[in-house]
């Protein structure tokens, strides 16, 4: 099971910007659902590439779903060359997005953020109508009803 | 406003949405939406270690 505690509190102790989105997210805006690996958009700037790849480092980051002994090393050239990873970690799931479906980047999704504290850490999150617009621009059927459970979470909310 | 591409994902109904909606069960979002964020998670977490314990628990064989 994932830790999301562990990864949340060593991506904030080694100060990396981030904004929680998906499932971890839609769990935060009230979502009956549960989840099992944490996504996020990271800020794809220098210092906090490499803020991040030092963060992850201790928990043995691979790709999730690769076989074993691929010459894979998450560092800062290898996040630089590449944009959206989806890892296994010693401490669970993560999906480290450079950007999400719709164009969501670090940059664009910063003004639709909510900070909250959970698990002890004081985390980004993606505001609820942003949260259903990335998962309408992502355009997964298996979505259809967590979008349909984020409208209905966003009407109970407004009354 | 949303990112650009984002503010062209209209939040107008979708009949393959709203054909979801009639199975979502309100009372549970309502019961989450008196709970604070932290609450929720910590709440998602207790369920998420008790699917685990279940599956944990469950035989390894079955005849």
């Amino acid at each position: 099971m994932t830790d999301f505690g562990q990864l949340l509190g060593v991506l904030s102790h080694h100060q990396v910007r981030f904004i929680i989105i998906g499932g971890f997210a839609a769990t935060a805006h009230g979502s009956a659902f549960l989840t099992v690996d944490l996504d996020v958009v990271y800020d794809r700037t220098a210092e906090n590439v490499a803020r991040l790849v030092e963060a992850l480092a201790p928990l043995s980051p691979y790709l999730r779903g690769a076989p074993p002994g691929l010459p894979f090393r998450l560092d800062a050239d290898t996040v630089a060359s590449g944009l959206n990873f989806t890892l296994t970690t010693t401490a669970g799931d993560l999906d480290l997005l450079g950007e999400a479906a719709g164009g969501g980047t670090y940059d664009g999704l910063c003004s639709h953020t909510e900070t909250r504290q959970v698990l002890g850490v004081d985390c980004r999150f993606v505001d609820l109508d942003t949260l259903i617009r990335l998962k309408r621009a992502a355009g997964r059927p298996k979505d259809l009803e967590r979008i349909a459970e984020l409208e209905t979470l966003r009407l109970q909310r407004d009354g | 406003m949303p990112p650009p591409l984002l503010e062209s994902i209209s939040l107008a109904p979708l009949p393959a949405v709203d054909a979801y909606k009639g199975g979502i069960d309100r009372t549970l979002l309502l019961e989450n939406l008196k709970l604070t964020p932290a609450e929720r998670v910590d709440k998602m977490l207790a369920a998420l270690r008790f699917a685990e314990a279940v599956r944990a628990s469950r035989p390894q064989s079955v005849r």
